[in-house]
């Protein structure tokens, strides 16, 4: 049997390492009717703090409800379960019972999986009449809104110091004799992981009933370095090799990392350096666009070696003190300007079509002249051609010629545009339709006026189709006439 | 060893009002009928079961524990007319489940008992009122209350002699009285909770409109509904934890 169930704590008193912490939860659990306020327990894993929540619950004689990562944890679920358990009181006690809602791995609710699931759970944790402690490995990771709604106790790594007793416990429990010093060798190999740390005794003695220092390897788990501290590395202190190095531990690809440093690089370099620095983010973002392009991962390293050991190199001078880093703004700018975007290719996607050019030739070298000859729909003529021309809609009107899209003015260009295109369409229908209803040719009457006006936009727009359409127009009509003369009428040629 | 036939009718019901809390549980084959104790994953509703043996055309067994998925085994009775037979056979050696209606066999695999939440305690509780109601009664009342709110409240007027539902929405709120006329009998007693309206719908699909609940409610306790199934050959309770009045 796993030895960390088997010896997780069944009462906070019996909880190793982080006696603040386990004060602290003591503390707001006791409290809990005054505050009715959540607790975030956060830290590295291995140190406690699913078996702080529990060896609580048992403490305070709660009822748990828990949900861990491996339940689907959709907004759903979380209303659902979580939601009800924290807002009614228990089979046993009615209204005045407790019961402790217990979220694992709180800073990891996100995917398709855990759809809607961060926002119920922030707004479960400000409605919540029952206690809920959330736990989380990287604080950060969480939302703000959520951060702000609970009370925070951070569990710090357990040292060394006080790893090695557990352990000397364990053995006496299980019968095993030991050596202090391979109990000490693991203990320093699990730097601040208690449950790292068990683990490895229980693989060690696994079968044997004494284990000595030789016994144990002197293999390192991996750990992970969290990208503040790494941020706080690469741009204060390390040379380039080590700040390359040291990004091997930090759990983010080279396309976020950069990010992460772009962002907060300029919060502590200045001038010449900055300069320097953002040419290496320069070119570690072109590698990037290389692997992107190729597929070929092993670009990475390239991209790597710039945005880490060239942002180290470049710095010149003393950097110090504290700085607030923040997490990149990209994605969030990304998030916020789509919908720009989107208007924008829409228009670029439109004209490219037309006119026989690529997105990027419309969008860069089109859409500027477009911008100015239509600016705030001052021709108005030539903005409704334009409109009528590409098939735009108000947001896309708006977009080019930087009028409010819900102005009357554009209404109304939007209006006219429609009306062209029906025109348009009756006019390169060739006549197919001429007289087909007697609505349509009423509706043709009405417009007359308007139509000389557009004809003149539309030539200065599209004036090369336009004048095919008039030339092609009547060919086929006489080519036809052509074909049926020659059926009945033999050509002098045939006799010859 | 289990071998069992019991009208479609009967199993239906039965499993209906243990599947509106939960979607796995464990039946427990006592010589005298199965039983079936649950409580759903929030902790907040919880449901007891029994079902004795003369609810079945024929019954057997030696003893034993299974645990079943709900939904799959609702989906096959769902195959069989109200009036067939389904025969169930528990084969040890596979642990699966034989279940035959007339021509149609299906097998369906068992979940080990173990990996199925454990059953709850029954909490022994003495709560003061006791209204005897009609199905029917608390379908209107939850029907009304879950127009305007999601929680609704149960109450017992000492004084007055009456039982009471109350719901406050927004803006809209429902009231709906019976008195000891309107109800089958009447202990009074002071209460009144607030329960969520989505646990006590699910509950209502599986009381019998014309079935007598015994309902059992207390100040800020949880409510205690009992009736009987299957001609009165099983019995069921259903007990819902209050929602926490926030003042």
């Amino acid at each position: 049997m796993d030895w960390t169930e088997k010896y997780r704590p069944s009462s906070l008193s019996e909880l190793r390492g982080n006696n603040k912490a386990r004060d602290k939860l003591q503390e707001w659990a006791e409290t809990w009717d005054e505050h009715r306020k959540a607790v975030v327990l956060h830290g590295s894993p291995g140190v406690g703090k699913t078996s702080a929540a529990h060896a609580l619950a048992n403490d305070m004689n709660w009822p748990t409800i828990e949900l861990n990562a491996s339940d689907s944890r959709t907004k759903d679920v979380i209303e659902r379960v979580a939601g009800e358990a924290a807002k009614s009181g228990t089979l046993t006690a009615g209204g005045g019972g407790r019961r402790i809602v217990i979220l694992d791995e709180a800073d990891n609710i996100h995917g398709n999986a855990d759809r809607g699931g961060s926002r119920a759970v922030t707004s479960l944790v400000k409605e919540a009449s029952q206690p809920m402690v959330l736990i989380a490995n990287e604080f950060y990771d969480m939302s703000n809104g959520l951060r702000n709604a609970c009370e925070d106790i951070e569990f710090r790594d357990v040292s060394k110091r006080s790893i090695v007793p557990v352990l000397r416990d364990l053995c006496r429990k299980e019968d095993i004799e030991f050596e202090t010093e391979a109990l000490e060798r693991i203990a320093e190999m699990n730097s601040g992981d208690l449950r790292g740390a068990v683990k490895d005794l229980q693989a060690l003695a696994d079968g044997k009933d004494r284990i000595v220092a030789d016994d144990v390897v002197t293999g390192e788990r991996d750990t992970t370095q969290g990208v503040f501290d790494y941020l706080d590395t690469v741009i204060k202190k390390a040379g380039p090799e080590e700040a390359l190095k040291a990004s091997y531990d930090v759990d983010e690809t080279p396309d976020d990392l950069i990010n992460w440093i772009e962002d907060n690089m300029p919060k502590d370099y200045e001038g010449e350096e900055l300069a320097v620095a953002y040419d290496f983010l320069a070119n570690a973002d072109k590698w990037l666009g290389r692997v992107r392009a190729t597929q070929n991962y092993s670009y990475w390293r390239y991209a790597g070696d710039n945005m880490t050991a060239g942002v180290a190199a470049a710095r010149r001078g003393e950097k110090g003190g504290w700085t607030r880093y923040g997490p990149p703004s990209y994605w969030s700018k990304l998030g916020r300007s789509r919908g720009t975007r989107n208007k924008r290719d829409y228009v670029a996607r439109k004209i490219a079509a037309h006119h026989g050019v690529s997105m990027a030739t419309a969008r860069r070298e089109i859409m500027p002249h477009l911008a100015v000859m239509t600016h705030h729909c001052k021709n108005r003529d030539l903005t409704v051609a334009m409109t009528a021309r590409y098939d735009l809609d108000a947001e896309h009107v708006s977009f080019v010629t930087g009028s409010g899209k819900d102005t009357n003015k554009v209404q109304s260009i939007v209006e006219d545009a429609e009306e062209r295109k029906a025109e348009l369409a009756v006019e390169h229908s060739g006549g197919a339709f001429e007289g087909a209803t007697a609505g349509e040719t009423s509706v043709e009457g009405d417009e007359d006026e308007d139509e000389a006006s557009e004809e003149q936009a539309q030539v200065t727009l599209g004036d090369s189709e336009a004048a095919e359409e008039d030339d092609d127009e009547p060919s086929p009509e006489e080519r036809a006439d052509e074909a049926t003369d020659d059926d009945q009428q033999s050509g002098l040629g045939d006799f010859v | 060893m289990f071998n069992a036939i019991v009208s479609a009718d009967t199993l239906r019901t039965t499993l209906d009002s243990v599947s509106v809390l939960v979607d796995e549980c464990k039946i427990h084959l006592n010589e005298d009928g199965i039983e079936i104790r649950a409580v759903d994953p929030a902790n907040v509703g919880m449901v007891d079961l029994s079902l004795s043996a003369e609810a079945f055309e024929s019954y057997e067994t030696d003893g034993g524990l299974i645990g079943v998925n709900l939904s799959r085994l609702e989906d096959i009775a769902g195959m069989a007319g109200s009036d067939q037979l389904v025969h169930l056979e528990l084969d040890e050696e596979t642990r699966k489940l034989h279940i035959q209606i007339d021509g149609l066999e299906y097998t369906l695999a068992l979940i080990d008992p173990d990996s199925i939440r454990q059953e709850p305690d029954l909490p022994d509780l003495d709560l003061p009122a006791n209204v005897v109601i009609e199905g029917r009664d608390i379908d209107r009342a939850v029907k009304a209350a879950d127009m305007v709110s999601d929680h609704i409240a149960l109450g017992v007027d000492d004084a007055d002699e009456l039982f009471y539902v109350d719901a406050e929405g927004d803006t809209d709120d429902v009231h709906f009285e019976l008195d000891r006329e309107d109800l089958i009998d009447l202990t009074p007693g002071n209460a009144r909770s607030l329960f969520s309206l989505d646990y006590l719908k699910d509950m209502n699909k599986a009381i019998p409109k014309d079935a007598e609940v015994s309902m059992e409610l207390g100040e800020e306790f949880p409510v205690k509904m009992h009736f009987d199934i299957a001609e009165g050959q099983g019995k069921v309770t259903f007990m819902l934890a209050p929602r926490i009045q926030s003042d």
